[in-house]
């Protein structure tokens, strides 16, 4: 009954303001004005610390940093009477009723201020109406990036602050201490880029329908670490192209063996590109990684076709020697390699042979071959026959063993002086 | 009728909360003992589960109920029974809360099902206790030198964001008792080592110092998937390679394409692993052990195409050697080789799809073989004899010996090779 009465007694339509708002005198102003309206831009000071750039994506050309954003200005509608010259801190349902600038992001695709357990918001209001304002924010903002360079590439992102009503008639935004505005907590850092830099500028903007605004930059530098792309993609590559190498050191007989080397290597190769390609964005130039890919994969390639030269040369003289010693001896129906053995020549199938040994022999076995056949009729022509062919077989055989002997060291040579410009291009 | 018309229809009738705890009559955006000394705020943390962790992106996401308890005066009132009194949150709004934040946190929130999670109990003297159930995801810097076979520690941070340490102290309520976990709580890829806490101060440049709490874990990690997924089929894959060495060295399509095929799935395996890591510029144990198999598997190709280059050499040289000596035509080459007992290329040839040749009857056999004894009745054939016996031997002894050397070489290597990874990163 004693409360009831105290209650009757005060006027209960009388909202009593809250004891900040008493101190403060919220209530006495409109501070949906900004400080000094209508006179002077007010300067608001702008302050960085980066907590962490949390991921690059390059398929979406975006970053995402988490930040303490911090603003600096001056309302003397704020000010107090104070003793100890201490200022007072607040959380953030005082924002609601005061005047704070309205920077924003440019180009920034999501942000949002993080609010576990309550909105991360500080104000911070000194006696003489200097205000401190802080806010944890996220934000992911777009950063165009160059790929022509890519993995041996830096990429430079900024994030822009303006203000997004007040121009810069209105208000001023400077980075507080220069650049020594942007400060970074130590243990940042990317799995797979190396920050080089972070710098604070500052510019003006200028829209067509609003004026000029002020703007914040924040610039960093990225370069990307080699190393998992070298482990990835660069070494593999090497790889099977060294494979495809093995393909010349195997005898020309083996048919099936060295295609199915050849075109196994090419199967790896193109995996390889593949996978190299699926987390990157569809660009429309060539980067330095599809470069190497690519001359790779013609490497393997071009050792396909040296095989399949290799093979058909092969066979077209396999061919010639049949039809020449056909007409010759008559000998149609023996199979191939009893001939070339009965004659004592040795046939392509065989292996190849020292070329010397090779016309001395054939020249003996034709005598012999003459001698049993029993025809001196045909010694001249066998005799000029037999040059002939021995000529031309030589010629052939030297051609397509020598291709194989050429590839041997043409291949590695080339690649490796491909090699030797492409590091020393890009790096 | 007659009690209404006397009330005043203009006087808002307060809620019974607020006329109990008197919310209207104190400005609660100031902190308790707002000027004077800092306000102590106990913090409990109990753990419900750890939902994920990731590489690629390098955090954990937890689920926790974090409960401050502080004393607030301004909040007291008169009670007979000492009993508490339990709000839900729709009195957080009124009065003065810690506002505590996770620092280095990506995403969190406050779980709002059915309402709001959140817990307001008033003591009669002014305590407060202020719980909520929140999921937070966390930085948490991994190494991954020792993937697979790693332990990382993660740790969440709690700090209050606008009150330095004049203002606000945080200290764990029961100290290192203060953190608990539900007994369930495990990860399918990790076994959680530990749980702790401590605390520290942090120092913010343009902000002063702020005390800041810390919930320490260490995971180790379950090896036995990577062991089933990636370790396994890379050693099968070696010990196919060396399945080449046992196979007849004339025989080249099949060995040639055993040995790429085993390249080309030990390339696969290699890009399996790395799909769902994140890019970091340092090797990892698990690369260390792929690319190692992967040298092997291609040693053994190489090893082939070295036999096969020796075999083809020494054949040439052979021949050669034959020729300067009385041919030994009219025989058929392969039973030539046959008889000298080396092996001919024409049984290689076979071997690789060329046409065979013609079986040669046995009683041409014969003559040939005398043939072969008649003319090696000459002076030199003797010498020559020796020296292709020689040579034929030597050949034989050169290729045979690498694959024979191989067949023991390899894995011995690799069983050597596999002890030390094992006992280094184990």
């Amino acid at each position: 009954s004693k409360r009831e009465i105290k209650m009757r007694k005060l006027d209960s339509t009388k909202v009593r303001p809250l004891k900040s708002e008493q101190l403060l005198r919220i209530e006495d102003h409109d501070f949906a004005l900004r400080p000094g309206f209508g006179g002077s831009p007010i300067p608001v000071g702008i302050d960085v610390q980066v907590e962490s750039i949390d991921s690059i994506s390059e398929v979406d050309m975006d970053f995402t940093m988490t930040l303490y954003l911090r603003h600096y200005w001056k309302d003397e509608r704020l000010s107090f009477r104070s003793n100890k010259n201490k200022s007072m801190t607040f959380d953030g349902r005082l924002i609601k009723k005061i005047w704070v600038p309205d920077v924003f992001f440019v180009h920034s695709k999501r942000s949002f201020i993080h609010d576990t357990t309550v909105e991360n918001v500080m104000l911070r209001v000194y006696p003489d109406g200097n205000v401190l304002f802080s806010l944890r924010i996220t934000v992911s903002a777009m950063c165009f990036m160059d790929f022509s360079r890519f993995p041996l590439d830096t990429q430079n992102c900024s994030l822009e602050l303006e203000s997004y009503a007040y121009n810069e008639d209105d208000l001023m935004l400077y980075w507080k201490h220069g650049n020594k505005s942007l400060s970074t907590d130590e243990h940042i850092s990317l799995s797979q880029f190396f920050i080089e830099e972070f710098s604070a500028s500052s510019g003006l903007a200028f829209y067509s329908s609003t004026g000029w605004y002020n703007r914040l930059f924040i610039n960093f530098a990225l370069r990307r670490h080699i190393f998992f792309f070298v482990l990835q993609s660069y070494f593999p590559a090497m790889l099977m192209v060294m494979l495809s190498w093995v393909s010349f050191w195997i005898d020309r007989r083996a048919v099936p063996a060295r295609v199915s080397l050849g075109i196994t290597t090419v199967l790896t190769m193109s995996t390889i590109m593949t996978g190299v390609s699926a987390s990157m964005p569809q660009v429309s130039y060539i980067k330095a990684v599809d470069v190497y890919l690519w001359i790779s994969f013609l490497f393997v390639f071009l050792s396909v076709i040296e095989y399949a030269a290799v093979n058909y040369l092969t066979t077209i003289e396999e061919r010639k020697q049949l039809k020449k010693r056909g007409k010759a001896s008559g000998m149609y129906s023996i199979d191939a390699v009893q001939a070339m053995a009965f004659d004592g020549c040795f046939h392509d199938t065989d292996v190849d042979m020292d070329l010397t040994g090779f016309s001395d022999r054939c020249e003996e076995n034709e005598t012999r071959a003459g001698a049993a056949s029993g025809s001196n009729v045909d010694t001249p022509r066998l005799k000029r026959k037999r040059s002939l062919k021995g000529n031309v077989g030589r010629i052939i055989l030297q051609n397509n063993h020598v291709i194989d002997t050429y590839s041997r060291i043409i291949f590695p040579s080339v690649y490796i002086v491909f090699n030797f410009f492409y590091w020393g291009l890009y790096i | 009728s007659h009690i209404y018309k006397n009330h005043d229809m203009t006087k808002t009738l307060r809620g019974k909360t607020e006329q109990l705890l008197r919310v209207d009559d104190h400005d609660f955006t100031m902190r308790p003992a707002f000027g004077g000394p800092a306000i102590p705020v106990g913090v409990d943390v109990q753990v419900e589960s750890l939902d994920s962790i990731s590489e690629v992106d390098m955090d954990f996401t937890m689920t926790l109920y974090l409960r401050h308890y502080w004393r607030d005066e301004r909040l007291s009132f008169p009670s007979t029974t000492n009993k508490s009194m339990t709000f839900d949150g729709r009195l957080v709004k009124k009065i003065w809360v810690p506002d505590v934040f996770f620092v280095h946190s990506k995403r969190s929130f406050i779980h709002d099902t059915t309402t709001d999670n959140i817990m307001l109990r008033v003591f009669p003297d002014g305590h407060v206790l202020y719980s909520m159930r929140i999921t937070v995801t966390a930085m948490c810097n991994m190494d991954f030198s020792r993937f697979p076979l790693d332990s990382q520690t993660c740790s969440l941070e709690l700090e209050s964001y606008a009150y330095t340490d004049e203002d606000l102290m945080l200290y764990w309520k029961n100290g290192n008792e203060s953190l608990k976990t539900d007994e369930k709580i495990s990860l399918s890829q990790f076994l959680i080592q530990k749980f702790h806490t401590t605390s520290r101060l942090a120092f913010y440049s343009s902000t002063g110092w702020y005390n800041r709490l810390y919930i320490n874990f260490t995971l180790r990690r379950h090896i036995f998937f990577f062991l089933l997924q990636t370790y396994f089929p890379a050693t099968l894959m070696v010990m196919l390679s060396w399945v080449s060495f046992w196979i007849d060295r004339r025989a080249v399509p099949a060995r040639v394409s055993l040995g790429i095929t085993t390249v080309l799935t030990m390339s696969t395996i290699i890009t399996g692993v790395n799909a769902s890591m994140p890019r970091v510029s340092y090797i990892k144990a698990v690369d260390i052990y792929l690319w190692v198999s992967f040298v092997f598997v291609f040693l053994s190709v190489l090893e082939y195409a070295a036999v096969n280059y020796l075999t083809t050499v020494q054949e040439r040289k052979e021949r050669k050697l034959r020729e300067r000596f009385p041919c030994t035509c009219g025989i058929s080459h392969s039973k030539t080789m046959m008889l000298d007992g080396n092996y001919s290329e024409s049984d290689a040839n076979s071997l690789a799809g060329y046409p065979r040749n013609q079986m040669v009857p046995e009683e041409e056999k014969q003559e040939k073989m005398v043939v072969h004894l008649a003319m090696s009745n000459e002076s030199n054939s003797s010498r020559k004899r020796g020296l292709k016996g020689h040579v034929g031997l030597r050949i034989i002894q050169n290729t045979h010996a690498i694959d024979k050397y191989s067949r023991l070489i390899f894995p011995g290597t690799y069983i050597f090779f596999n002890l030390i990874y094992w006992s280094v990163f184990s």
